[in-house]
Parts: structure tokens; sequence; C-alpha cells
């Protein structure tokens, strides 16, 4: 149907509220409460528009729960919409502190954004603020700050209808109303609760990893995806830019993840992640392996994947666990220059840890790796035990990635051992090779549904730590020539 | 005072309010008429009887039944909004205590011209005598099968939840109401749709007022002709007052609409007290814009004289202010009521309710500024209508109304730091506790 906006003809479909479809034909009607995700409200009042009617007068009212109707003539620059919207910001700003200069959300604050849109006038007030809590712990990861809350209940219909933990509810009345944990819920037990921190569009729930770490302007974000699980969720990690780079104080603050968000893709994880997407930073951020070992002494990349071509041109029974956590190019790479050489299964890098959520309503999936449907498309999967595929034959054994049990290794099997973590037993290895994370390189994930989504390096890699795909093909380049002399056997 | 009376029509006594009683009085005649009816002839005969809401909006209550659809395979639900708390307003709870039998008889009949098989009473946290004898009169109803399964040999069965809330004005708004009743906070919700389309628990629910249900046995019972014969052509009917302030007797009255409005004040409720003069008349519960003793003059007790007067008719709950009354003083008492109730959900009215009550406080305090007069028009037009409920719009409408009247003693105040009447009238130093940092908010 048609309607109009400000005189401007627009399309709109059935069923849209007025501010659906003014988004839908790209115009943006200010919001704080209404989330295209979430129930509708209308208590924020700052998305009032006038609708001009055919006889009599204007009629006002909010554009997040007024369907549009055919001929709909909707105003939203008129005079009293403009004096409307200011009155709501001097509401709305009446006993919000106005403390930019300490806030986190600075930078990325609606609220700042809209009273320089909307209102850019001092508070018409000549009376004290109303105080409420500076710091209330809503969980061990979100701290509330009462002071700054305008009150919007996104957060508590995030937990309502998405999350579904019910945990946080609006307590009180009138000025006094404040956002507290429901009486019988712990906010700690919602995977999905560092949402709300995303979804508040003040400085009101703070990231208590983020909270007085790094302004938002130092950072910036690079699109990745979780390997948190099979659901592979596109996600933001942030951290610091090059400009920004620190040179006095602890340099890897330049290479630390300071935070993670949700990257919108409708076709994986819409607009949210669990928590374990937020805590990729303790995940990637572990003491890593860095120096390439022959037999648990020191050596060079190109000393390591020579002798490990070489252990692998002489075995005669050789087994690769390949990782799950590998990126669809690195699997191709492993498929094309070690796959012919070796007899390959699948292996999990990673098994759900003791109380972790195993599945749940929403995102969270049962298998803890991120592309392991890649991996299976390419090699078989592990049998039943390990010891099913590593026979007392088996002579040699590469382990790409984590996860690998050594005992069941027979005596007198070589190992080579492909790693980014810092391991106790990888001195036992005949041959051990760094190399890169996920941070530090670029490449896809096929998720459990068959979507690829891509992730973008957001660090270089330290010096001495191989790329898994390069070092794929140069094993195989190396490969090449000993397998052709294996066969051919010693000159003649 | 002479004229029909529906209710107060019988002395009062021990056992008045006792099911043998009201049947004695003709009591669930109407209900056993209702039941040999069709549902939809029962709403037409309501709808022709023309009576309006007697909540306060004052919406045709027969309009709001025809609304709902009877054969679109939902459930309906009707609803007895028994949360009476509008200052000034305790009519409603003269019918629960007196009449419940009467009450409970017209949400009956409504449940079945709605063809519903739940109803419910919402009643007042506070309301402890209404709410005991409402519970007695159910349970009557249900011994003497006028509740429960095939009512009165009819076929049509009906169960009533008696619900006690917990003392929130803002859940005497009908969809605030509905969400407490559905055990959720007690916040408005906005509309479309309309209750009649997705009311309690979603499905489409019919609120009416206590006494506009008290109405459903005598429309049924006396027919629509006879009804539309007390009071006027577009007010039929009686209306239930209750009055207060410095009013000689204060109490609850029933007149018939059209009635004389000074003859109600100077003759029926005795004029002031100790012969003061009549100052202002705040006619409907204080949600509703003050009339100024001149302004009464010639007015009569109904919708549409009160309109014309510039004012609502509203609840019924009449205040009557003597003159010498400090205006100021009046507005910072009524707006520490609306910042109190404001149940604190959308913008405007959870922080203009206590902006404005600390101006008031202030100027009260003998701080106040001349600037903030017209603050106070500005807040009170900021929630004219941009408010999910009309909590807003009242507490600006009582505001601006006694500004617009009583200018002068506003200025006065501010100018001098004390009211033109008897002093600063300081009951306590409000900008002091708030210069101190007070009012901390958890």
């Amino acid at each position: 149907m048609e309607f109009f906006i400000d005189g401007v003809p627009m399309q709109a479909e059935d069923g849209q509220t007025v501010i659906q479809a003014a988004r839908a034909n790209g115009v943006d009607i200010p919001h704080f409460c209404w989330h295209p995700e979430l129930s509708v409200p209308g208590n924020c009042r700052i998305c009032m528009v006038e609708v001009e009617q055919e006889k009599g007068d204007p009629w006002f009212d909010i554009a997040c729960n007024m369907p549009v109707t055919e001929g709909m003539r909707v105003l939203l620059h008129s005079e009293k919409i403009v004096r409307l919207r200011k009155q709501t910001m001097q509401f709305i700003t009446l006993n919000h502190p106005v403390d930019c200069g300490i806030c986190n959300k600075s930078g990325e604050c609606t609220l700042q954004d809209f009273h320089y849109a909307h209102n850019g006038q001092a508070s018409l007030s000549r009376d004290a603020k109303t105080h409420a809590t500076k710091f209330f712990p809503l969980s061990d990861r979100i701290m509330l700050d009462n002071e700054r809350c305008i009150m919007c209940t996104l957060c508590v219909r995030f937990t309502n209808e998405v999350s579904q933990s019910k945990a946080l509810c609006a307590v009180n009345r009138g000025d006094h109303a404040l956002i507290r944990p429901a009486e019988d819920a712990n906010f700690d037990n919602d995977q999905y609760s560092d949402n709300v921190i995303d979804l508040c569009p003040v400085g009101a729930l703070l990231s208590r990893q983020l909270l007085d770490h790094a302004r938002v302007w130092y950072l910036q974000p690079t699109r990745s995806v979780c390997p948190g699980c099979e659901r592979g969720c596109s996600i933001d990690i942030w951290h610091r830019k090059p400009e920004w780079a620190l040179r006095a104080l602890d340099p890897r603050l330049n290479t630390r993840i300071d935070r993670v968000t949700p990257h919108e893709n409708p076709e994986v994880n819409g607009l949210w992640v669990c928590n374990k997407a937020r805590d990729l930073a303790a995940l990637f951020e572990r003491p890593r392996a860095t120096q390439a070992t022959l037999g648990g002494a020191a050596t060079d990349l190109a000393t390591a994947t020579a002798s490990a071509a070489r252990l692998i041109a002489a075995a005669r029974h050789p087994v690769a666990l390949v990782s799950s956590w590998g990126s669809n190019e690195e699997l191709a790479a492993f498929a094309t220059a070690l796959a012919p050489h070796v007899q390959p299964f699948v292996k999990a890098d990673h098994l759900p840890l003791p109380g972790e959520v195993v599945e749940d309503h929403l995102l969270i999936k049962p298998d803890k790796n991120p592309n392991r449907r890649a991996a299976l498309a390419l090699f078989p999967a592990l049998p039943g035990t390990l010891a099913e595929a590593i026979t007392p034959q088996t002579d040699l054994v590469l382990v790409w990635g984590e996860g690998f049990d050594g005992s069941a290794v027979p005596a007198g099997a070589r190992v080579i051992r492909l790693d980014a973590y810092a391991d106790p037993v990888q001195a036992q290895a005949d041959v051990f090779i760094p190399v890169s994370i996920q941070t530090e390189r670029s490449g896809h994930y096929t998720n459990f549904a068959g979507v690829v989504s891509p992730f973008t390096a957001c660090f270089a890699p330290a010096a001495g730590i191989a790329h898994a795909e390069e070092l794929f093909r140069a094993i195989g380049l190396a490969l090449a020539p000993a397998v052709a002399g294996a066969l051919t056997g010693p000159a003649a | 005072m002479s004229g029909t009376k529906f209710f107060m029509n019988f002395p009062v006594t021990e056992t008045s309010h006792l099911l043998d009683a009201y049947t004695a009085r003709g009591g669930y005649q109407a209900l056993a008429k209702a039941l040999q009816m069709q549902p939809a002839d029962v709403t037409k005969e309501v709808s022709a009887g023309g009576i309006l809401g007697h909540g306060g909006a004052a919406f045709p209550a027969g309009r709001k039944w025809g609304v709902v659809k009877l054969n679109d395979g939902e459930p309906h639900y009707v609803c007895m909004n028994a949360d009476e708390g509008e200052p000034g307003t305790f009519k409603d709870r003269w019918l629960l205590e007196h009449v419940p039998h009467m009450c409970l008889e017209g949400l009956i009949i409504g449940s079945f011209a709605l063809m519903g098989r739940h109803a419910f009473i919402y009643i007042r946290g506070e309301f402890d005598l209404p709410y005991r004898r409402m519970a007695a009169a159910i349970e009557e109803a249900y011994a003497n099968n006028l509740l429960g399964e095939n009512i009165l040999g009819s076929g049509y069965s009906c169960d009533v939840v008696l619900y006690r809330g917990a003392g929130s004005y803002v859940c005497g708004e009908a969809s605030a109401m509905l969400a407490s009743l559905e055990g959720k906070k007690g916040w408005p919700r906005n509309r479309p749709p309309r209750l009649t389309v997705k009311g309690l628990y979603q499905k489409p629910t019919v609120v009416n007022n206590v006494e506009t249900l008290a109405n459903i046995p005598v429309i049924i019972g006396r027919g629509a002709a006879e009804f539309k014969k007390v009071g006027t052509p577009k007010s039929p009917g009686t209306q239930m007052i209750s009055i207060s302030g410095h009013i000689a007797r204060p109490g609850v009255y029933e007149v018939e609409y059209g009635y004389s409005w000074e003859k109600f004040i100077y003759e029926d409720c005795g004029g002031m007290q100790d012969g003061a003069a009549l100052k202002c008349i705040i006619p409907g519960g204080v949600s509703t814009k003050l009339l100024s003793a001149k302004e009464l003059e010639g007015l009569t007790l109904d919708h549409i004289s009160a309109v014309a007067g510039g004012s609502q008719l509203g609840s019924g709950g009449m205040m009557a202010i003597a003159e010498a009354t400090c205006m100021v003083r009046v507005a910072q008492v009524i707006q520490r009521f609306y910042h109190h109730e404001s149940c604190g959900q959308c913008t405007p009215c959870r922080e203009g309710m206590g902006w404005m009550e600390r101006i008031l406080d202030r100027i009260v305090a003998g701080h106040g500024r001349m600037e903030d007069i017209e603050r106070l028009y500005e807040i009170g037009e900021a929630n004219d209508g941009t408010t999910i409920c009309s909590l807003g719009d009242s507490a600006g409408y009582a505001n601006t109304a006694i500004l617009d009247h009583y200018r002068e003693e506003f200025e006065y105040y501010i100018t001098n730091g004390r009211s033109m009447y008897d002093g600063r009238l300081t009951v306590s130093d409000p900008f002091a506790s708030a210069l101190a940092g007070a009012g901390a908010r958890g």
C-alpha cells in the first residue's frame, strides 16, 4: 500500500507499523524502546508522529504501535512533533546524570545522539535530580547503573521473550522505577545475558569485562565467527585500532580482544550471541605455543616442516587426526596436500565442558566445534574410540589441533603435532609446529546447517608461527619428492 | 432530594445487602429475564437504554458490548472494574457494600450477553468490607444456582473470579487492570489493539465500571424504554455521586442526570461547612478540570452540561473547595498523588509527574520562580495525549486548570514566598531535603 512521510510517497506491506515501514523505506524514526525482535511497549514516546486527517484535527501517536493504512499521511517534522520530541528528550535527561565523560557507553549512546539531534538544549529543570544506585551488580558479568537507566525495558523484554530466563523485572513506580533481578531468578544463569548490554541504549547496563578498559573510539570491529559450537554465530571482534596502538603500556593490550558483539546474520544467529562468544578473549588468549621443536629441541619452521614431510614419507601406516576447528580453506589444503599420504579422521577439538549448557532453544548447539560439518564432508569421522583409528600397526600420528589424548599412540609410533597453544606434552612430539589461531588468519567456517560464514584476521601472528593452510602446502610440496624418492628407493 | 433512585431506594440495615433482602426487592428477576433472551438481544436492549459508562470516560456501554463478535470462536470475558482509586471517588464502594448482588447480577447478565464462560471482578485491595461482602454474595449466588453450571436451568454456565488488587491507582485503568489480573505488573497497554479485540489473555474483553454493571439489571428489568425516561435524553439514568471536601454534608448521593448542580451543592449537601463561600468544585475526581463557583451556575449534573461547562462529570467523585483555600497547596497535594501513582512505564508521565511535584514543592517552600508557572504548563502540555494511559493527561489537566483559574495565587506565592491566604503552608521543606541529596531511588 502507499503512504506518505512528510509528503514523500512510500510503500508499506500490510500489517507493518509506521516505524517498520519507514525503516523499510530508509527513513529512521527516533526510538529507544522499540526493537525489531521484541514486543512493543511504546514507553519511550520519542517516536511520536503526527498523522494528518482528511477531516478534523491531526492525530498524534507513536510510530512503533501504529499500523500503516492506505494513503496515511505521516509527518515527522511538523512543529508540534519537533516540540514534542524536544520535550521528551527533556524528560529523558531530567534525572539522567549526563555523566558522559565517565560513561562506558559514551561514543555509542543513543541518548547522546538523540540529544544533539532532537534537543540540543540544556536542562530546563532547576531542581536536584533524583539519585539511584550507581553500581548495582546485576550478575557476575553485568553492572547496572540505575541513574542512567531510562526504563526502556529492552533488557526486561529480552529476558522474557528471547533468552526466556525471565531474570529481570521492573520494580517500584514512577521516577523511582528500577530494573532489578526477578525475585526467583538468577541473571548469572542466563546464557544470553550480555546481549542486554548491546540492547541498552544508554550506559545503564555495563559489561564488567569492558568496564573502564577502553573507549569504543579506540576500538575497531573485525567480522568473525564464534567457534564455540557448530552454530558458528557471526560476531564482531573488537580490538584496538592500529592508529591508537599503545607503546608505553603493555603492548599486549594492542592484540587483546576487548569485546565481542553479535554481527547481524539472519541466516545464522539473527541479532544475538550467547555469552560463550563474549568470552572468546579467554579462549583465544591462553598461553600460546610459539616455538617449533624436534624431539623437544627448538628448531625453525623450515626444518620442522621438512622433518614432518620426511616422517610422513617414511611411515607405512600414518594416521592424521584432522581439526574440526580448521577453516574450509585449511581443510581443503589438507585434503589436497596431505590426505593422499595419510589416513585422515576428523576429531573433535573441543567437547562440552562440565556444567556447560549443551543445547538450548535459541542458538547453542551440542557440537562444540565450528567446522565439523565441512571437515566431515572431506574426511571420515573418528570411529567410536580413538583406539579403533590408531591401531597397533600405526607408525605415525599427525595431530592437528587440540583435544588429543596421547595415550592411544602405540609405542614406537612417531608423532607430529600442529597446535596453537602451549601444551605440557608437546615436547613428547617428534615434530611440533605452532600454528596460528582464528584471530590471526582469515577464512570460512561451514556451520551445522551448511551456512558458510567468513572470519577475518584481527592480528598478525608472532614470528615463528605458521598458518596451517600454508604449512600443509609446504609439507605437501616437500612430501612430493620425498615420496617419489621413497617409491623409487635409494638412488641406484 | 427527589427523583428516581435505582440503588439508594431501600433502608440500609445489617442484612439489606444479603441475597434474601435483594430478591425480596426484586433482585435477579432481570437475570431470569435475560436468560430467556438471545445474548445479542440483551446487548441491543442495553444499547437502546443509552447508558453511558460510569467509570469516568462515559463511553456508551452497549456500543462497547456490541463490538465483541459473538461467533468468533474465542472465549469472551467481562471484567468488573471495582478498583475505585480516584481521589474523591467512593461511590462504587457504596454499591459494593450495600448492593453487591445487584452488581453481580449485572456482571452475570453482561457475561451472558457476550457469551462468556468466565467473568472477573477486580476489586481494590484496600476495600475490605466491599471485598468481604462481594465474596459472600458470590458464595450465596453459587449456592442458589445464580452462578456456576446451568444457571436457573437456562443452560448457561458462568463462573466469577474475584481478584483483589494490590492497591495501585493505575490498575483502575482498564488495560493495566487486565495486566494485573494476568499476574503481571500493572502497566497500561498501548491501543490498538482495543481490549474488545485483545484483552485479558489476549481474548476479547469488556471492562465495565461497578455502577455501569449495577445499572444493567435496571435496564433489562424495566426495559430500555422505561430506563430512558429517567435522566436526560443524552445521559439517561442516575448517577451516584460521592462528595467530599469543605461540604457540610459529605457522603454518597444518587441523583437523576439533569439535576441542578447548584441545588445539589447548596441544598442537598447543605452548602459549605461553617457557611463558607464555595470557591470551586472538582467535579469527577481530581482527573477532571475544576469548575469555579461562577462556572457552576446554571449547570446540570449530566455529561453534556459538564463538558459545556469546560470539564467532565468523570467518575462522580466530587470535591467542594471553600474560599480561602490555597490553590497552590491544592495543586501540590494533587500532584503529590500523581507522582506517587505514576506507574513509571512511559517517559512523559514517569518524569513529568515528579518534575511537576518538585516545582510545586519548591514554590510551597518559598523558593518558587516565575518561570515555574510556564514550566508547569509545558509539562502538562507534553503529557497531553502523549502517554500510554490517561494518568499523565489527567495530572496535566488538573494543574493547568488550577493555574488557569488561580494563576494570581501562584504569582503571589512566588513573589512573597507565602500563600495569600495563610502563610507558607509548609508542612516540610522538600527544597531543603532535595538540596541535601535526598530522594534516593534505590
